[in-house]
């Protein structure tokens, strides 16, 4: 009985409303937000393609001296000295202007024909820039080979002769910190973090390794905002234990390590 | 018309919804390259023979080898082939040209050099370690080594410094290139206890019982292996003295009824074992003489093969059959708090990784009639009770037992019906036959 009054109700709701607006204007949002969603597709896309070549699988390191004398070096450099490749892209683009300065010459004497080659040029200069592929598929390749020289030579070529005490510990002791990565690398289990967890998400600790390479003070610095993706980083430190003691040429007692997880 | 009007949006809704998978896919790869791990490149130089002494050559063939193979089975390094190398011998840091060892075809980031002589008897060797990658302060490692000149220190010395090289990169515990495996052979005739060094290097026979001896058990400070031995009375936890190179006294190990596995705690105190004793099958501590023997477990059905965490000595795990399959337990030293590991098939052969946190043992998943599984090695870790299957498809494989590294793992492996011994890295990579000669079984991995 209650069903029928329901049903009379609503069609009394429904039939008397012009539906044909209201519709059409659906339809137009709808068909707006479809395009917005093709559009962050490709975007996100685009944007994506340009963390390629970051990171290696535990993230990257930022080590710092317990005195904090000096101000850190950025991580940047790692990801901005991606110049040289050994194959450098295929750059036929050489001859083709000079086809279209002999097209332009010729065409002097004729009056309405010279935008047509400026356009080419154009066109193909455009081609050439966007393809973001090659920079990816050079910094894939570079990156895995050379991430420890690459963040020591730039510094130690600025900083001149070294010295122990006053140099950055990451240009004197690179193969530590890479050390650090690998073995963090090992003990981080990615299968520990919720898949609904953002890709990308990154959750910051800080610790101190002591002399004989223990770890104390582990603390979460910044929360990626998924409690499992934390918890799965900081089990990862706990279960190093120990990077190894530290080089028997670095003169500090201590040093403090800020490592990022990323998902 | 005003129906169809109706539905119009859910279509384009769910053609939006649809459509998305496709978009976000590119994610999925972008992950993927950031799991790559890269490891070290290391190159090892052959050593700078120095001085013209006779022994030098022999020597020094017999160090470059054993530093070359001990590196490349740390399992940590992408170890430059000697055919990419330079031919250089840099004898000193004065001597190295670290471009040559950066640039391709060796494109290594270590570099491992030094040199080697012979005098009055005596092997003089200096080692260094350097990051080719950094020619401001390129020194990782400098060593310098002087013992008796015979081919035994040359490999002990190639052993000693490879374990520098891997306590320095590897980020902590030591190498185990001095460790030694202790296993039951049985190529003398009867089964007797014997040792090799960790890359199978050495073997030789250490009890000559004639009996069946199983199970050896090396002390944490290497001076006595536990193993049980059938005699007039049964099976017996005996004692073999590595310092007095004989038999010594285990009076808690022989009461009647078969006494096994025996285990150590990682402080040399005390000995677990299971014993029939009592009528089946329990768990006995003991201490590391063989008195104050006290029964820790209590329950119906076979409790036996106890380990000692390793790290604590407060927890044991064994293998228990209350559930008729054997499976894997943990419990408290005192007996308590007993929580079961495997949940299904036949689980045995506990081994506690030196440190703490992982269980590798021996289990047959599905196992009974019409369920032909295979024996394989599994690393359990304990406090997630996530597990990791590590062989895969090759014979039947049993009692694993850790290195002191947490990194290797030696195992039995039986094809046909030869079983020999095997290690590999805990997570199933770089797998190695060791033993070849009559059959090899139950290895025990020294504690240092």
């Amino acid at each position: 009985m209650s069903g029928v009054i329901e049903s009379g109700h609503l069609e009394r709701e429904l039939t008397p409303e012009p539906i044909a607006g209201p519709a059409a204007g659906a339809l137009a949002l709808h068909g707006a937000l479809f395009a917005a969603l093709l559009l962050y597709g490709v975007l996100g896309g685009l944007f994506h393609h340009n963390l390629w070549g970051n990171q290696g699988s535990g993230g990257a390191m930022q080590v710092t001296l317990v005195s904090n004398a000096l101000p850190l070096p950025n991580n940047q450099p790692l990801n901005q000295n991606v110049l040289a490749t050994e194959k450098p892209s295929p750059a036929p683009a050489v001859p083709s202007p000079k086809e279209q300065r002999e097209m332009d010459l010729k065409a002097i004497p004729i009056l309405g024909k010279q935008t047509k080659p400026q356009q080419k040029t154009t066109q193909k200069t455009q081609m050439h820039q966007p393809p973001p592929m090659q920079d990816n598929l050079a910094r894939y390749g570079e990156q895995n080979g050379t991430s420890i020289p690459r963040a020591t030579q730039p510094q130690s070529a600025s900083n001149g002769p070294t010295v122990v005490g006053d140099n950055d510990f990451a240009s004197m002791f690179g193969w530590y910190v890479s050390q650090i990565n690998n073995k963090m690398a090992n003990s981080w289990y990615k299968q520990e973090v919720d898949p609904r967890t953002p890709r990308g998400a990154r959750v910051y600790l800080v610790f101190t390794i002591h002399r004989d390479g223990s770890i104390s003070n582990l603390q979460l610095d910044r929360s990626s905002g998924s409690p499992t993706l934390d918890l799965s980083c900081e089990r990862g430190v706990q279960r190093a234990e120990t990077f190894g003691s530290l080089p028997s040429a670095y003169n500090q007692n201590t040093l403090k390590v800020s490592y990022y997880c990323e998902y | 018309m005003k129906r169809f009007l109706r539905f119009v949006p859910l279509f384009l809704v769910s053609l939006a919804t649809l459509s998305t998978p496709r978009l976000t896919a590119q994610d999925w790869v972008h992950t993927g390259t950031n799991l790559s791990n890269p490891t070290i490149r290391i190159a090892a130089a052959d050593f700078k023979p120095v001085g013209a002494d006779a022994q030098t050559g022999a020597l020094k063939a017999v160090f470059d080898a054993t530093l070359y193979s001990d590196l490349g089975n740390a399992g940590i390094f992408d170890l430059v082939s000697k055919s990419l190398a330079p031919q250089a011998m840099p004898g000193s840091p004065q001597e190295i040209v670290l471009s040559q060892w950066s640039a391709a075809p060796a494109s290594a980031s270590m570099v491992a050099f030094g040199a080697l002589s012979v005098s009055n008897g005596r092997l003089v060797v200096y080692g260094w370690l350097y990051d080719a990658s950094n020619t401001a302060s390129p020194q990782v490692l400098g060593k310098q080594y002087n013992e008796a000149a015979s081919e035994d220190m040359a490999r002990t010395v190639a052993h000693r410094f490879a374990d520098e090289i891997i306590a320095r990169l590897g980020g902590g515990p030591n190498g185990i290139a001095e460790t030694e495996i202790y296993f039951v052979s049985t190529r003398s005739g009867s089964k007797e206890i014997w040792a090799m060094d960790y890359d199978g290097q050495n073997q030789h026979q250490i009890t000559h019982l004639g009996s069946i001896s199983l199970s050896p058990r090396i002390s944490p400070d290497n001076s006595r292996i536990a193993f049980s031995t059938l005699g007039r009375n049964g099976w017996a936890i005996r004692m073999y003295s590595l310092d007095l190179g004989r038999m010594v006294s285990f009076p808690g190990g022989s009461a009647g009824g078969s006494n096994l596995s025996p285990a150590w705690s990682s402080d040399d105190s005390k000995v677990a074992f299971s014993s029939s004793r009592s009528g089946d099958s329990e768990i006995w501590v003991s201490d590391a003489s063989g008195g104050n023997l006290h029964r820790v477990t209590s329950l119906t059905g076979p409790n036996v093969a106890p380990v000692w965490n390793p790290r604590t000595n407060a927890q044991l795990s064994f293998v228990s059959g209350r559930t008729s399959e054997p499976q894997i337990y943990i419990m408290d030293q005192d007996g308590s708090n007993i929580q079961r590991m495997t949940d299904s098939g036949y689980a045995v052969s506990p081994s506690w990784s030196p440190s703490g946190g992982l269980l590798a043992f021996s289990w047959n998943r599905k196992y009974g009639p019409g369920d032909p599984g295979g024996q394989d090695i599994y690393v359990f870790e304990i406090a997630t009770m996530h597990w990791l299957q590590v062989t895969h498809e090759s014979g039947s494989n049993d009692f694993p037992s850790w290195a002191p590294d947490t990194r290797h793992i030696v195992f039995q492996r039986t094809i046909g019906h030869h079983t020999q011994i095997w290690t590999m890295i805990s997570d199933g990579t770089h797998q190695q036959q060791l033993t070849n000669a009559g059959d090899n079984s139950m290895p025990n991995w020294s504690w240092k």
